[in-house]
Parts: structure tokens; C-alpha cells; sequence
């Protein structure tokens, strides 16, 4: 499906299976590792609080030299607060002299935008790596079979690149930008931060150093590495490392935020207790950082398929058509792949929020924060259609995807049906007139769609048509010979039949349970959902063996709808991240550190709904401007290489 | 004769027919199971479906979507009752558009059958069409500036937060309450819902069934004149206030919160509410004045067991604690 080979599709599949399970592992198992791990560090520290106790003891020196404190956050397995020992100041009383400003625009406004600036071109530098491991990978795969598909694999990634490169510069200097924000506006602010987080402050700025000289190395040898096969490896292996170092990069930056959020390895004053890796690992670490990557993969899926879409619509030759086509459908395979499971990572995030605070996940889910959750809910929406558009035109122009356009229409109406119930608020915004002819506050049929057993089972029932939708592009131009076609087509449909049955059959069941019950059922509904995904794709895949084709894809044929809606994706997505950081953000109302450093700005209070929505839409403008720059600029260079190129190359994909 | 033309009579004329004649008529006014306005309107549809399939009618792409858009606007203008808020509508159309825009745009063919009639009609080849769209559009244009202009004497209509996050502790005569960590303390057992145990004023057979027939007691005589007889928010007085009384049977409202959370609320009333939730526009009385804090309590206690909800605990949840709320 990714050109003209079979195998390529295997492996980009299982590529990306890999690369999420490499990151979902780790999530999954942290819980029990960090617990084993958790456990040797008390009992450690445990005893060397009894040694030096005993010490002092001995000695006679009456007063312990030691304070020792309790921690805000962990626990020993009594239950009982961890003690440490104190090792930092308490956390300042912040006044008005720990606060400037200039008089154009509040600095609260002025730290945001270079906030978010710096994490939208940090968010597509970390995931255009990704991206190039796995084609770069592709194209080493593939190089015997198909030198010349190879070729362009390898070439695309190698564009790709090219453009990071730029952004990458960029990105620094954003943060350069945030950073000087930070000090000159919230100095007194920064100076906490930085005395708690002064080492991994240092190993951040190391590691950046890593990071660009892997990646200048990995860039510049490319051409001199692309000849011989085992220097090739040793190049994909440099990317590898790259995405290693971003990823500690980004774990790194994100254990401030993190820790503003809900702190850990301090105690109530604000006194750091002498573990840094207490302050790093705070309970929303692990979530926000798996929900990040993913974020990134969609994010930077976006803004490749949407320049990819740019110069497919704009393009002169047919050549160029073709190649850009490709590129959109690469680009959209990689953000639809993220997109999937990055609700679920949510979930998680917002389930470590309310096991830290209770009262921080009403404020998100069902207090001052729950009408930007509605509006998070119609751009996620907007997400899956813009996606299930794009695949209903892809698969148009495949041969042989007469046999499952007929369906599209049924798709489409679930996921309609879907969003419904997904966007339907429990309080609904309503005149006195139009609640008396109701009856009361809520609807007798819409009314049960307020509560998150409707929503849980809307949005995985629109991921699973997804994923249907997904599966029935792949096998759009494929004749299935296999012996057991007819067995594995029952099993497919088995899997998404039952998988509908019993995601509904959970959503009506969670209405008949208690509330804490209740959500505990989105496990199995999610589980039911990744089921479709792995073994849908799994079997769809293995029945290509042998399979014969009714034509190969007509690349560059795309309808100009479906590359509109890579726009609409890529626009959307923008947006939507910077909705939820803010709503993160946020969420800590009137503290810096969340019931430790209070925030006594004069900009400590929420934004309106209306507000909210100009600054977010404001920095998606700016953030799409600059990267129509920084795309321009990485243009440059390209044009004389075109010149350059010979001419009746085959374009691969149209063979 | 042409099929769209034919295809075109079939919708409107049946639409007609159903609305007028057969949907008053044979539409029961209490909603069964089965016999109901949603599968009338399931029949209507399927009608449609069948007798273009027993005529072999095909109409053009643009007349589906037509017929496709107006069976939406349909349904939610007059099948779905009681009649759903105008933003609510807004917003549900917005989506079935966006639904009928997939469904025709899904190929470079169908949406090149769709945009066809449109064309022709800009470029003049449908004349007639033309002159219509020409005279009705600005027509349409004036008669929506007129509306917009015209004075509404509606009050406004605001956004407002039912839940709102409590605070950390309360206060309730004199003694500070951790509302994350406070329990109902006649909560000491917790069995027989309202439907087990009729007649549920038994208050010999158990202490808690005691607990709760005191709670019910308190209910009945200080909040049912606003919070109903059934606890449906529908009693004698909700009609008068907006925001209307809350309705503990809903499993949206007192089903997702712990007991704390209703405790801090009873005791508080509408003015000790955050701003979001706008106190200045909720009528309920900070209870705290009048009753104990164990009436309180026991109040509590009642709403609990007569809905049969089980309060929202979150010590005990484990693994599990979720994203509930969904404002």
C-alpha cells in the first residue's frame, strides 16, 4: 500500500506496532516496576534515617544536625506521608516585587504564547525523527527487492530531515525565548523552580547538546553514509539514538511541568526533600509523557501530510503529483496510527489526575473547566472525520475499491450517530422558555448522553469504524487468494461485530452500576477497541499473502476533498493541543505549584471561554505561519537539487 | 416522467402525509417500548427506502443528500420530544451536515454528481433555478437580518457549572470537614434500595433503615416542595426557578458525587457556591442555618437510598478511578 510492495506495508505496519509498543510497554509496566524500585528506595532510605538517627544517638549530640520532613505526594506502605530529608528552601511567599510586566500585555499572555510556540515546533521536531527512523527503516528493507522504491523512501526521509534541521534551530530559539520570558517576567517563580530542578536543568541543556550533534551528524552524513550497507545501518542507528535522546529530552522538560502540576519529593513548605528523582517522577510523569509522544506523532503527521497537501495541490507535473500523494498518504498513515490510541492515553492521564486530586478532575471534567472539554470533544470529532474523509477518497481512486465503497455511507452515519452522543453536554445552554417546554434540566432520551458511559462507548465505537475503515483501505486493491480467505474474512467480521456488541453492551451496562464501578468498565471497552486494532490488522495483513492486485494505486490521483481534509486535520490538531495544554495548565487556578507556591500575580485568574479561544486561536496562527517559513526556507535548497535531477526518472509508485 | 421529479413527489408527498395524518394519529402519547414516535419515524424512513427500491427510482446524488439532510432536520425538529434547545439543534445539525458533506464528498465521482445541479444553476444553463435562488437568496439574507435585529426580551442565556470542585474543607457549625476524606457517619451499613424494601417506612427493622427514614423525614418536610416528591427535581415550586431543582434520579447528578461533595453543597446552599456556578442565580437555602449537621447528613443518607444510587467513592476504586463528570 505504501507504493508498490507487498512487504513494504508489513513492515511500515509492524514497524509502527513496535515503535508504539516500545512506548505503551513501558507505560504499562512502569506501575509495577516503579513500585518494586519504590519499595528498595524506602526501605533504603529508611534505614540510612535509622543510621544516621542512631549515629546521632551515639554521639550524644542531642539535637538531630538532620531535618527530616514529610513528603506532599508518596507514601511508604503504611500509608503513612514519606519522610525525607530537608534539603532546599522553603518555597517563597511570592510578592509583587517577584513580578514584572510590560504594558502592552499581561505576562501571563506573553509566557503562554512562547510557551506554546516553543511546544508545537519542539512537539514536530521530536516526531519527525520518528518518522525517519521507520522509512529510513522501510527503505532498508527494502532495498534489494526494490531499489528504486528504496530510493524514495530513502529520499523522503532525507527531505524530511532537511526541514527538521531548520525547524530544529527554530525550536531553540523559541526556547531561548520562553526562557528569557520565564526570568524576566516570573523571576521570583523561576528561582524555586531552579534551585529544585538545577541538576536536570544542566543534563537538559547536556542532553541538547547530544541531541544536536546527533542529529547534524545523522544529517550531514547521509549521502556519505547511504552507499555502503553497513555504514547505512549505522546511519538508521543514529536515528535511533536520536529519537532516544529526544525522547529523554521531552521526559525531561516535561517532569517541570509535571511537577507544577502535581508535585512530589517535597514537602508542604516547598522544601525539596534530597531525591531528584522523587520531584522528577511525580504521578502525572508517566501519563503525560506517553500522551505527549503520541500527540506528537499525530501532530507532526499533520504538518507533514498538510505541506505534502500544499504542494500536491500546487504541483505542475504529474511527477510531482504522484510524489506528493504519496507523501500525504505516508504522512496521514502515521497520524492516523497516533491518533488511534491517543484517547486512551488520555484517559489514563485524566485517571492519574483524579487518583492525585479529586477536586483537580472536577475542576477538568465538571467544573470550570468542563465547557472546554465539550469544545475538546467537537474538535475530536472533527479529528475522525477528517481522517474517515480522507480514507473514503484515498480508497476512491483505488481499483477495486468498488467492493467496499458501498459501505462508506453506513460508516459515515455511525459516525454521526457517534459524535452525537459524544458531544452531547449534561447541562445543556438553554433559555427559561425552551426548559419549561422540556420539562426540566435534563431530556428524557438525550439526557443519558451526558454521562461518560455514553461517551466512553461513542468514541470507541468511532475509533473501531476507524480502524474498519482502515483495514478495508489496505485490502481495497487486493483479490485475497489465501486458502482459509473466507475463514479469516468471518474472523474480521467476527472481531468488529462483537467488539461493537460489547462495547454497547458495557456502555448500557455502566448505567446499572455505581459510579466507581461504572468507570472501571472503560478498560474493557478500550481493550475490546485495541482488539480490532491489533487483531483486525493482524489477520487483514496476513491474508495479503499471495494476494493478487487489481492495479496498482494511481498515485497523485487524489480528489482534492480528502486533501482538504488533511488541512482540516493538521488545523484542527494545532488547536486542540494547544486547548489541552491550556486546560492542563490551567487547571492549577491560582497556584504556580499546585498547593505549595501560590500564584500572587495580578494575572492569576481564569480566562473566559471566549479568551481562551482568541489566545489559542492566535497561537495556531502564529505556530502555522512560522512553519510556513521554516518550510519555505528548507525549500530553498531543494529547488536547485530539482534542476539538478535527471530527467525520465521512473516515478516508482505509478510503475 | 423523470425519476427525480418522481423520486422528489415520493419524499414530499409521504413526508406530508406522515406528519399530517398518520404520525398525529397513530402516535401513542405514552412512549412504549415498541409503539413509539422513533420507530414511527424508522417506518417513514424505510418507506422511503422501499418504495424507491420497488419503483427502481435512482435519484441524483444531490436529491439523496437533499432528502438525507431534510430526514435529519426532521427528526430533530419533530420526532425527538420534548423539543431540544435551539443550541443543542444548532449543534446537531452542524453535525448531520457535516455527516451528509462526508457522505457526498466520499468520492471525486459522487461529489462531481453533487456540485453538478449547483453549477449548472450559477452558470445559467438551469435558468429557471437561477431566478429562484437569485430572488429567494437575498430575500433569505434580509429576513435573517431582521431576525437578528430584532429585539429578544429572552433573558440571556449563560454558561453555567452544576458541579463545580469543591473546596478542599468546609466548615460547618464550627468544625472543619476534609471533604476528600469525610464519610457519611450513618452510612453503617448499606443495603435495601427503596424498590426492596416497600413499604420503606419501616424504621424498626435496622438502625440504617432508621437513619434513613429520619433523612426522609427531614426531605419531605424541607426540600420536596422544590426537589419533588419522587426527587425528580419536579416539585410544586421548581417550576419558577431557573436553574430548575436539581434531579437526584438523573444518573448524572447525585450518582457521580460523593457524599462530602452533597454534604458541602446541602450545607452551603446557592450562595456558597464558586462564581462559576453562578450563586447569585440558585434560590437553595445554605441549610446549615436551619437544620443540624447530622440532619444533614441523614438527608443525605435518604437521597442516596430512595434513588438507589450508590454514592461516588474514589479510596476505594483502586486501579480505576476514571474521567467521570462529563459536564
Amino acid at each position: 500500500m505504501l507504493g508498490k510492495n507487498k512487504r513494504s506495508i508489513t513492515a511500515f505496519s509492524l514497524g509502527l506496532l513496535l515503535a508504539m509498543a516500545i512506548y505503551l510497554v513501558p507505560g504499562m509496566t512502569s506501575d509495577a516496576i516503579a513500585k518494586e524500585a519504590f519499595a528498595e528506595q524506602v526501605f533504603a532510605e529508611e534505614a540510612f534515617a535509622k543510621e544516621v538517627l542512631a549515629q546521632e544517638a551515639v554521639e550524644g549530640e542531642g539535637e538531630a544536625e538532620i531535618e527530616w520532613s514529610q513528603d506532599v505526594f508518596y507514601r511508604d506502605w503504611e500509608g503513612n506521608p514519606l519522610k525525607g530529608p530537608v534539603s532546599g528552601y522553603p518555597a517563597p511567599e511570592l510578592g509583587p516585587s517577584d513580578y514584572n510586566n510590560y504594558d502592552f500585555a499581561p505576562s501571563r499572555m506573553l509566557i503562554w504564547v512562547a510557551n506554546q510556540q516553543h511546544l508545537y515546533f519542539g512537539s514536530f521536531v521530536l516526531a519527525v525523527p520518528i518518522f525517519c527512523m521507520l522509512i529510513e527503516f522501510i527503505g532498508i528493507r527494502t532495498r534489494e527487492e526494490d531499489p528504486i522504491m528504496s530510493q524514495k523512501y530513502d529520499r523522503l526521509a532525507h527531505d524530511l530531515m532537511k526541514i527538521s534541521l531548520t525547524a530544529y534551530s527554530w525550536t531553540a530559539i523559541l526556547g531561548g525565548i520562553l526562557l528569557f520570558t520565564f526570568i524576566t517576567l516570573f523571576p521570583g517563580f523561576f528561582k524555586y523552580l531552579a534551585g529544585i530542578f538545577r541538576p536536570v536543568m544542566h543534563v537538559y541543556a547536556l542532553m541538547f547538546l547530544a541531541e544536536s550533534g546527533i542529529l547534524y551528524v545523522y544529517y550531514y552524513g547521509w549521502d556519505r553514509m547511504n552507499q555502503d550497507p553497513f555504514l547505512k545501518w549505522i546511519h538508521a542507528s543514529l536515528s535511533v539514538l536520536l529519537n532516544l535522546v529526544g525522547t529523554i529530552l521531552m521526559f525531561l522538560a516535561n517532569s517541570w511541568a509535571t511537577f507544577m502540576q502535581a508535585p512530589g519529593g517535597i514537602d508542604s513548605e516547598g522544601r525539596f526533600l534530597g531525591n531528584i528523582w522523587h520531584v522528577i517522577h511525580s504521578t502525572l510523569w508517566n501519563p503525560v509523557g506517553v500522551h505527549r509522544i503520541l500527540g506528537n506523532i499525530v501532530f507532526g503527521g499533520g504538518i507533514v501530510g498538510a505541506y505534502a497537501a500544499y504542494h500536491y495541490l500546487t504541483a505542475k507535473t504529474e511527477e510531482d503529483r504522484a510524489h506528493y500523494d504519496w507523501v500525504c498518504y505516508v504522512a496521514m498513515f502515521i497520524c492516523i496510527f497516533g491518533l488511534i490510541p491517543l484517547p486512551f492515553a488520555g484517559y489514563w492521564l485524566m485517571k492519574e489526575v483524579y487518583a492525585f486530586r479529586q477536586q483537580m478532575g472536577i475542576t477538568l471534567m465538571g467544573g470550570i473547566m468542563a465547557w472546554l472539554f465539550i469544545i475538546q470533544a467537537v474538535m475530536i470529532g472533527l479529528l475522525f472525520f477528517a481522517a474517515n474523509s480522507y480514507l473514503h477518497n484515498g480508497m476512491a481512486r483505488v481499483k477495486g475499491s468498488h467492493r467496499y465503497m458501498k459501505y462508506c455511507k453506513y460508516m459515515v452515519l455511525l459516525l454521526i450517530v457517534c459524535f452525537t452522543m459524544w458531544m452531547t453536554p449534561h447541562t445543556i445552554v438553554m433559555t427559561p422558555a425552551e426548559l419549561k417546554v422540556m420539562g426540566g434540566a435534563q431530556h428524557p432520551v438525550i439526557g443519558h448522553f451526558g454521562v461518560m458511559s455514553a461517551k466512553n462507548t461513542a468514541v470507541n465505537l468511532m475509533i473501531t469504524t476507524t480502524v474498519l475503515c482502515f483495514i478495508l483501505y489496505q485490502r481495497a486493491n487486493k483479490k485475497i487468494t489465501v486458502p482459509w480467505a473466507t475463514a479469516g474474512n468471518c474472523w474480521i467480521a467476527a472481531i468488529f461485530v462483537g467488539a461493537a456488541a460489547n462495547i454497547i453492551f458495557l456502555g448500557v451496562y455502566g448505567y446499572y452500576l455505581p459510579a466507581n464501578q461504572r468507570v472501571g468498565l472503560s478498560v474493557p471497552q478500550v481493550c475490546t477497541t485495541l482488539t480490532t486494532l491489533f487483531a483486525g490488522t493482524a489477520i487483514n495483513i496476513s491474508m495479503f499473502k499471495d494476494s493478487e492486485s487489481y492495479g496498482e494505486v494511481k498515485w497523485g490521483s487524489q480528489s482534492k476533498v480528502g486533501t482538504y481534509a488533511i488541512f482540516l486535520l493538521a488545523i484542527s490538531f494545532t488547536w486542540l493541543m494547544g486547548l489541552m495544554g491550556y486546560i492542563r495548565s490551567a487547571v492549577r487556578l491560582f497556584w504556580h505549584v499546585t498547593e505549595v507556591v501560590r500564584d500572587n500575580s495580578v494575572d492569576a485568574y481564569t480566562l473566559t471561554i471566549g479568551e481562551a479561544g482568541k489566545m489559542l486561536t492566535f497561537n495556531t496562527l502564529f505556530v502555522w505561519v512560522q512553519f510556513v517559513v521554516v518550510f519555505w526556507v528548507g525549500s530553498l535548497s531543494g529547488k536547485k537539487e530539482q534542476v539538478k535531477a535527471p530527467e525520465g526518472v521512473p516515478v516508482p509508485a505509478q510503475q | 416522467m423523470n425519476k427525480n421529479l418522481v423520486s422528489f413527489l415520493v419524499f414530499v408527498v409521504g413526508l406530508a402525509v406522515f406528519h399530517n395524518a398518520i404520525f398525529p394519529i397513530f402516535t401513542p402519547k405514552p412512549i412504549g417500548w415498541i409503539l413509539n414516535r422513533y420507530v414511527y419515524y424508522l417506518v417513514f424512513v424505510a418507506f422511503l427506502i422501499i418504495t424507491h427500491f420497488v419503483l427502481r427510482l435512482k435519484p441524483s446524488i444531490a436529491m439523496k443528500a437533499l432528502f438525507v439532510w431534510f430526514l435529519g432536520y426532521y427528526f430533530y425538529d419533530a420526532i425527538l420530544f420534548p423539543p431540544i434547545p435551539w443550541t443543542l439543534f444548532i449543534t446537531y445539525m452542524v453535525m448531520w451536515s457535516i455527516g451528509v458533506f462526508l457522505y457526498i464528498s466520499q468520492d471525486t465521482d459522487s461529489f462531481r454528481e453533487f456540485r453538478e445541479p449547483i453549477v449548472k444553476t450559477i452558470v445559467g444553463e438551469y435558468k429557471l433555478a437561477q431566478i429562484v435562488v437569485m430572488i429567494a437568496m437575498p430575500i433569505l439574507v434580509g429576513f435573517a437580518t431582521y431576525k437578528s435585529i430584532y429585539p429578544a426580551y429572552q433573558e440571556p442565556v449563560e454558561l453555567r457549572t452544576v458541579h463545580p470542585a469543591p473546596p478542599a474543607t468546609t466548615k460547618v457549625h464550627g468544625i472543619t470537614y476534609p471533604l476528600e476524606s469525610t464519610n457519611n457517619p450513618f452510612r453503617i451499613d448499606e443495603q435495601d434500595k427503596y424498590k426492596d424494601s416497600f413499604p420503606f417506612l419501616d424504621a424498626d427493622k435496622q438502625e440504617y433503615m432508621k437513619y434513613v427514614t429520619e433523612g426522609g423525614t427531614i426531605f419531605f418536610q424541607n426540600c420536596h416542595y422544590c426537589h419533588g416528591d419522587q426527587l425528580n427535581g419536579i416539585g410544586m415550586f421548581s417550576h419558577v426557578f431557573n436553574p430548575t431543582p436539581a434531579n437526584f434520579i438523573d444518573p448524572g447528578t447525585i450518582a457521580m458525587l460523593q457524599e462530602s461533595f452533597l454534604f458541602w453543597r446541602v450545607a452551603k446552599g446557592g450562595p456558597g457556591l464558586p462564581n462559576e456556578s453562578t450563586p447569585w442565580s440558585s434560590s437553595m437555602p445554605p441549610w446549615e442555618e436551619h437544620l443540624k449537621t447530622d440532619e444533614i447528613w441523614k438527608v443525605v443518607l435518604f437521597e442516596f437510598w430512595y434513588t438507589g444510587h450508590h454514592p461516588r467513592t474514589f479510596g476505594t476504586e483502586g486501579s480505576i478511578a476514571g474521567s467521570e463528570g462529563g459536564e
